[in-house]
């Protein structure tokens, strides 16, 4: 009888340990999103990770990042203005490049997955950010002014979606756990304007740099009515004008590479920048100096090569680079012709023992050498500079809303009116201006004064020219390459998509 | 102070059931009648006296061991039973009437291996009562030479263990899978128990403390460890219980050098190449340099540990320390680890308690290599030489050309990882057959970081000097209670049933700094506040926690030693699984049926000594895959920072960083196993195990549409694997006569790997890109292998070459179009040793292979490229194939990487002198890693096939396996 108590004794104490059965998480250095957002300290810090979502992300599927890889390569590769040739198998990557530059691209190209995906990575983020304020104890006004910024955020991806992709879902509520359908390229064009015009008023009127301010929500709105013909069929030129007119407070910097300085943010022209700082705060996805750059071009930059190592990639394409006069200073923006070691100030020799010397000419877009293809590099180029940058990058300024003009009062006949908006950009490049301004004269002028900023590929199709025979591409495309296909990764998972017609 | 607040409960816990049990139990033990002293002395047939042998009295824990004549002295009940055994000896029992006995034990050559005792977790069985698919290596088996990890001990002798050193770097691991692997996104490495600790990091455990390894291959073995259970348990022994008085030193000296290089061109060969092309504008900087040699060394390595213990039945204790000096091949690379061990034990209360406690300790020193270092061996032309006429390096510059020599020079990098295991057992028998245990273990590893790239270094030179240290801790505090009861109704039933509780907290936490800019290098990374350039990132901290609650249980029968059936149970609760999934029920049951002892196989007796028919099912899970924090909807900072345009400054940022999943789960694997366990002609013993093994609910980073999603990857349980396979082990007694013994042991596995599905209702996946080339030129973004319904884990697919063509072109198959080129599962893999004795001397030989898997050679598809010429360096595969093509990924590549390779070669002499108080003395030759038999063409066949990145694949960064030669010497005192 004792040895039976004993037992059941036993095994009731064996089971009152089980007593601590608690499995919750305990976290330490990350937060729970319940519990974050009540102050508005931490509300702003929540905002910020909607900017921070501006510098792009790379995940293993895809590199999204706005200033290379693969954002800025598909809408400078698909354009006039520049191109990455294979080299040997250097930059071959399963024909990506070549696809871009031949407007053979399928659903399944890497360059426009990355910017599908860097825009909505980037709306997600935005959607949770508001869905998190309007959690938060802020009172309802508090509450629009950030809701404000974070719908200007939004309404940029939003923009990017219908330049290059034209009918994607728009998704506005975090809660909404649907999986989404297609809008028309009418629907999105109508959800960037109005939501762009409902903002207005709330956003700071004030110059704030790297802001989603009213300046640039107008030059945001300008660039929608500029193209305004290619997404609806509709031409809104005077809207364009009237937006303009609202962007205040601006001038041109007298020197041209002034916004392309480390400390960009110093420039008098810029209305909106995505800031970097990778030396001081780390920021990633910078490089697209050491994408372009040959890889011996350290030695040019420093005596003991303390530069970043390059990898020679994208460059211009042949006929830019003589498009410049030699007496434009913004021609300064090239690598071309001989490159001269620091150490020895001889020639720097490449691998195969030919000079570094960069040739506007590409014989083989195929199978290029080297040293083919002149380099467009504005941003600042000195000795020290590691992979990553600490510029900012440059997305709107002024020149822009200048040439926007200029481009609305051609189209509307009035030229007279353009020439002098054109007359202070090329001015400032060290050049006078033609009596008379026609639109052939200002697309070439676009070129030079937006040389590999990202905008060519929209500007090669509001004049025209995108679907034609261009370099090495003969043939003239269908139209249907005016935008891109729906990519097939997204499509994959989302069976509610519909692919873009054509593709 | 809220950290531990479950420790004090514990403890009290604890300390109630102890006192509680001793509390209702205090009298039930008291019986006395009349003594008697026996003397006796234990032989065997040829009358040779018998060292070592357990005398105990029937029913008591009263026991002692002859000394080395054989005898032993008892006392003890008159009448009572004196049980008496000796491995590889039938047991064999007197009742202790008279003063003088003489035992005779019949050898049983038959039974060896039977009689062991085997760890099953939570306990032990005789290896001839279990009913799962256990494989057990004691010290004789295990590899020798030099060993700095102890799973190297295991290479080779468990059938369907796969054992992978990746690479010769003394610091680093080898890898261990068993049957294939069943996970695609955690460790696919089996379970480490130590003495009883689950989860304990092996290293901790000097190899040579290391008695028995008991490696739990099928599920109903391993299910009792539950959600850590699927990729088997190996339950670990070490040398706690020494009888007697035992000093003890070993130590060896040992020589290593790279076993083979990569053939690159020679400076003589290059210079031929450049005056046949007539590249007249090729630079030669005069030089004649092998890079890879010019890295490497012959390295020297020692080891020495001693021991001390003094134990008898009812108490001892064991002290042991040792020193490793294991000198790597590559320059500047080597581990120090000194370490120690200290444990006791005694028994109270009648004998009744036993506590145990115990402290493992170790330091690990070493200098990390830039593993930059190997692909820059490669790419460096042989004409430039390592220095300037002045003595300083050259450097050449350019991408990736920098010089290797220099960045493996000017550099400081020293590493240390301090171990600490500490643990306290308690074990009460409360009546006769019904104990309890407690187990509490605090387990420490803590690991440093610190390096200083000097400013006229290449490394260093853009951050003008660049010094780091961080910290990383890891700590596991466990506690096991459980209760077993055996008891025997009549002769026929035994029964015994063990159920318990544990609870498990595992913290990390860590940190880091580092800065740049630095005006002097005389301070390397000590000072790191003098470098005065600095970023927000350079200092970081985190901290994170899980836990793991678990309930089991295990019931075993036996009937007439002939039916056999064990059932076992665990519930496990982890914080890290979803809120949907908190806690999961893992079972299992077994069978087994000795055969040979029915009675219609009387016949057979004359040859078949023994055969026992076993089968199994059971659940087990992989909840590595499932990190903290990853079902939870969490903001975290990253590295996300961004610019406030007000005031002009830099402010954190916080964001969402995953998509929550509150079904999150542990893998689940089901196995099925049949074996067979056989002895015949009382020379040959022998294991047959056939296994199916389903995995489910498998883990992956799935992509997933955003938005809805706020993420666009999500890791889910959504695929299933299947593994199935075969496996034979065979040991085999050819000779014992004369004083000559001659053994064999053969272990043969086959293990067939498919993957069965990736999708579900809400997650779809087609296939998933693996074996990334991402790094190679030209390559970026792509990728070599597929993971798909229908075909194994790292399955290469690419086009299909059939061969050169007269330019030496590449010619590819169907345009190129990608094709099946087979995958990096073994198709079959193998162990075979062979132990020769004759009186004193005894030679070992211990081989192991792999066939049938493919490996990508990277390294040769990017270096065999003419087109690299003259800058790089090229394979000489350029001279022998005349590949003209640049770089391809195709077939040409994937080869067949089977091999044999001779493990270690070691003849031993043993001395017996006790007359000078040497009891033992062991001397030994042993050569290691001597010949690898294989048709690759790289540097070696055996490539890591872990993770998803790059299996399979011989990519540059490999530390070359080195071939040592040691010399040996063991002493017991």
């Amino acid at each position: 009888m004792r040895k039976i108590k004993t037992t059941i004794a036993t095994l009731t104490m064996v089971l009152a340990l089980s007593a601590c059965t608690d499995l919750s998480e305990k976290l330490y250095d990350k937060v729970s999103s319940s519990d974050y957002g009540k102050t508005a300290t931490e509300i702003e810090t929540i905002v910020g990770s909607a900017y921070a979502s501006l510098r792009g992300f790379s995940d293993g599927i895809t590199i999204s990042y706005p200033t290379s890889e693969f954002l800025f390569f598909c809408n400078e590769t698909t354009s006039d203005e520049a191109c990455i040739p294979t080299r040997g198998s250097d930059w071959y990557d399963g024909g990506r490049y070549q696809d871009a530059e031949m407007h053979t691209w399928k659903s399944d190209n890497m360059l426009m997955l990355s910017s599908w995906r860097y825009c909505y990575e980037g709306i997600s983020k935005v959607n949770a950010v508001i869905y998190q304020v309007k959690q938060s104890t802020l009172s309802d006004e508090e509450k629009a002014t950030v809701y404000a910024e974070l719908r200007g955020i939004r309404a940029y991806y939003y923009y990017i979606l219908l330049d290059m992709f034209g009918n994607v879902p728009l998704i506005t509520n975090f809660e909404d756990t649907s999986l989404p359908k297609n809008s028309t390229r009418a629907e999105v064009y109508a959800f960037v304007e109005s939501e762009l015009l409902d903002i207005l008023d709330l956003l700071p009127s004030e110059i704030i740099y790297g802001r989603f301010t009213q300046n640039v929500a107008n030059t945001l709105l300008a660039r929608l009515y500029l193209n305004s013909e290619v997404y609806i069929g509709k031409a809104r030129w005077q809207d364009c004008i009237d937006a303009c007119d609202k962007v205040s407070g601006y001038t041109l910097e007298s020197n041209y590479f002034t916004n392309f300085l480390t400390e960009n943010e110093v420039s008098s022209e810029i209305i909106f920048a995505i800031p970097y700082d990778y030396t001081k705060q780390g920021t990633v996805g910078n490089y697209l100096i050491a994408l372009s750059l040959h890889y011996k071009q350290k030695q040019a930059v420093s005596a003991s090569s303390t530069f970043t190592d390059c990898v020679n990639g994208i460059c211009a394409q042949p006929g830019v680079y003589s498009m410049f006069d030699d007496k434009d200073v913004r021609k300064k923006e090239f690598f071309a012709g001989d490159q001269i070691s620091k150490a020895t100030g001889s020639v720097i020799l490449m691998d195969n023992g030919n000079a570094l010397s960069y040739t506007e000419d590409i014989a083989n877009f195929f199978n290029a050498e080297q040293n083919e293809g002149v380099r467009c590099v504005k941003y600042e180029v000195k000795e020290g500079q590691t992979w990553e940058q600490d510029h900012d990058l440059v997305v709107m300024r002024y020149a822009e809303i200048l040439m926007m003009k200029a481009e609305c009062y051609i189209r509307l006949g009035s030229p007279a009116l353009a020439r002098p908006l054109v007359a202070q950009v090329r001015t400032r490049a060290g050049l006078d201006t033609p009596a008379d301004v026609t639109l052939d004269f200002l697309d070439d002028e676009l070129l030079r004064e937006f040389c590999f900023e990202g905008l060519r590929r929209t500007a090669n199709i509001r004049m025209g020219t995108f679907l034609k025979p261009n370099w090495v591409k003969t043939s003239t495309d269908d139209d249907y390459r005016l935008i891109f296909p729906i990519p097939k990764y997204a499509m994959d998972m989302n069976s509610n998509l519909v692919q873009n017609p054509g593709y | 102070m809220k950290k531990n607040k479950y420790i004090p409960i514990f403890i009290i816990q604890a300390v109630m059931l102890f006192v509680g049990l001793i509390f209702l139990n205090v009298n039930s033990y008291a019986q006395k009648t009349a003594s008697i002293k026996v003397s006796g002395v234990v032989v065997d047939q040829s009358e040779n006296p018998l060292p070592g042998a357990t005398i105990i009295v029937h029913g008591t824990t009263t026991g002692v061991v002859t000394d080395v004549d054989g005898k032993f002295q008892i006392s003890c009940a008159k009448g009572s039973t004196l049980d008496i055994s000796f491995v590889g000896y039938k047991n064999s029992s007197v009742v202790a009437n008279e003063e003088n006995v003489k035992v005779i034990l019949q050898e049983s050559f038959v039974t060896l291996g039977e009689t062991v005792v085997v760890g099953v977790g939570y306990g032990t069985m005789r290896k001839s009562d279990l009913t799962g698919a256990i494989a057990s290596v004691g010290t004789e088996e295990m590899k020798k030479g030099v060993i700095s990890s102890s799973e190297q001990l295991l290479q080779g002798k468990v059938a369907g263990l796969t054992v992978i050193q990746g690479s010769g770097d003394p610091a680093s691991g080898a890898s261990l899978r068993l049957r294939g692997g069943t996970s695609l996104t955690a460790s696919n490495g089996p379970l480490i128990v130590v003495d009883g600790i689950a989860g304990v990091d092996i290293n901790t455990v000097n190899p040579s403390e290391i008695v028995s390894m008991d490696v739990l291959k099928d599920a109903s073995a391993s299910a009792i460890y539950g959600s850590r259970g699927a990729n088997g348990v190996i339950i670990v022994t070490t040398n706690r219980s020494n009888k007697g008085k035992v000093m003890q030193y070993q130590g060896y000296v040992a020589v290593g050098s790279v076993l083979k290089n990569l053939d690159m061109l020679s400076a003589n060969q290059w210079r031929q190449y450049v005056r046949e092309k007539e590249v007249t504008s090729a630079v030669d900087y005069g030089g004649n340099t092998d890079w890879q040699k010019e890295l490497e060394q012959t390295a020297v390595s020692h080891s020495h540990s001693v021991l001390f213990s003094n134990s008898g039945e009812k108490n001892g204790f064991r002290v042991s320390a040792n020193y490793l000096y294991n000198e790597g091949v590559i320059k500047r690379t080597s581990l120090d680890r000194l370490g120690a061990s200290i444990s006791g034990f005694q028994y109270g209360l009648k004998d009744k308690l036993k506590m145990e406690v115990g402290l493992n300790a170790n330091v690990d020193t070493w200098h990390p290599l830039n593993d930059l270092i190997y692909e820059r061996m490669l790419n460096l032309s042989p004409v430039i030489p390592v220095y300037n006429p002045d003595g300083s390096f050259t450097k050449i510059g350019g991408t990736k050309y920098d010089n290797p020599v220099e960045i493996n020079t000017n550099r400081t990098a020293d590493n240390t990882r301090h171990r600490v295991l500490g643990y306290g057992k308690i074990e009460l028998e409360i009546i006769k057959g019904l104990k309890a245990y407690a187990n509490g273990s605090y387990e420490y590893n803590s690991l440093q970081t610190r390096l200083y790239n000097p400013s006229y270094s290449v490394m260093g030179a853009s951050d003008k000097g660049f010094g780091q240290r961080t910290l990383a801790d890891y700590t596991t505090m466990q506690l096991e209670t459980y209760l077993t009861y055996d008891k025997k109704f009549n002769e026929d039933n035994k029964i015994n049933l063990m159920a318990g509780y544990s609870y498990l907290d595992n913290t990390y936490e860590g940190y880091g700094a580092q800065r740049k800019g630095f005006d002097t290098d005389l301070f390397e990374y000590n000072n790191l506040a003098a470098g005065i350039d600095y970023s927000a990132s350079d200092v970081y901290s985190y901290k994170g926690e899980a836990k793991l609650i678990s309930f089991y249980g295990r019931a075993n029968y036996n009937f007439k030693e002939k039916y056999m059936f064990t059932a076992t149970l665990r519930r496990d609760g982890s914080s890290r699984f979803g809120a949907n999934h908190k806690w999961g029920l893992f079972p299992s049951a077994s069978f087994a049926w000795r055969v040979s002892d029915e009675s219609f196989m009387e016949g057979t007796r004359g040859w078949l000594n023994n055969l026992k028919l076993r089968a199994g099912y059971g659940v087990t899970g992989n909840q590595d895959g499932v990190g903290e924090y990853k079902s939870l909807d969490i903001l975290g900072t990253g590295s996300a920072t961004y610019y406030d345009g007000n005031t002009q400054t830099w402010k954190q940022s916080y964001g969402p960083t995953q998509n929550s999943n509150p079904d999150l789960k542990w893998e689940s694997t089901a196995q099925l196993n049949v074996g067979l366990d056989f002895s015949v002609v009382g020379r040959v013993n022998g294991t047959l195990e056939v296994y199916q093994k389903k995995t489910s609910d498998l883990l992956y980073t799935y992509a997933v549409p955003q938005p809805p999603y706020l993420v666009g990857t999500m890791l889910a349980n959504v695929g299933d694997l299947s593994n199935k396979g075969i496996e034979l082990s065979l040991n085999a007694n050819l000779i014992n006569k004369g004083g000559f013994n001659w053994d064999v042991n053969l272990t043969l596995a086959k293990n067939i790997q498919k993957v069965e599905k990736l999708s579900n209702q809400t997650y779809e996946c087609d296939s998933i890109n693996s074996g990334s080339l991402h790094g190679l030129t030209g390559m970026s973004g792509k990728f070599s292998q597929v993971i798909k319904t229908g075909y194994a884990v790292g399955t290469f697919v690419g086009p299909k070459c059939t061969g050169l063509d007269s330019l030496g072109k590449f010619i590819l198959a169907d345009n190129g179009a990608n094709q099946v080129l087979g995958d990096v599962q073994p198709k079959l893999s193998f162990g075979f040793g062979t132990n020769l004795s004759y009186k004193n001397i005894d030679l070992e030989i211990s081989t192991y292979g792999m066939l049938g898997q493919k490996v990508l050679n990277c390294t040769a598809m990017e270096l065999s490229n003419p087109k690299r010429l003259p800058t790089n360096n090229t394979t000489d595969l350029i001279y022998k194939t005349g590949i003209t093509s640049s770089m391809t990924y195709s077939s040409y590549w994937v080869e067949d990487a089977s091999f044999l390779r001779i493990q270690s070669v070691s003849l031993g002499y043993t001395l017996k002198a006790p007359k000078i108080g040497l009891e033992k003395v062991r001397f030994y030759v042993t050569g290691e890693n001597l010949f690898v038999f294989t048709n690759y063409t790289g540097v070696d066949p055996e490539v890591s096939i872990d993770g998803l990145d790059t299996p399979g694949m011989d990519w540059f960064n490999a530390y070359p396996r080195p071939r040592t030669f040691s010399f040996g010497i063991n002493v017991s005192f």
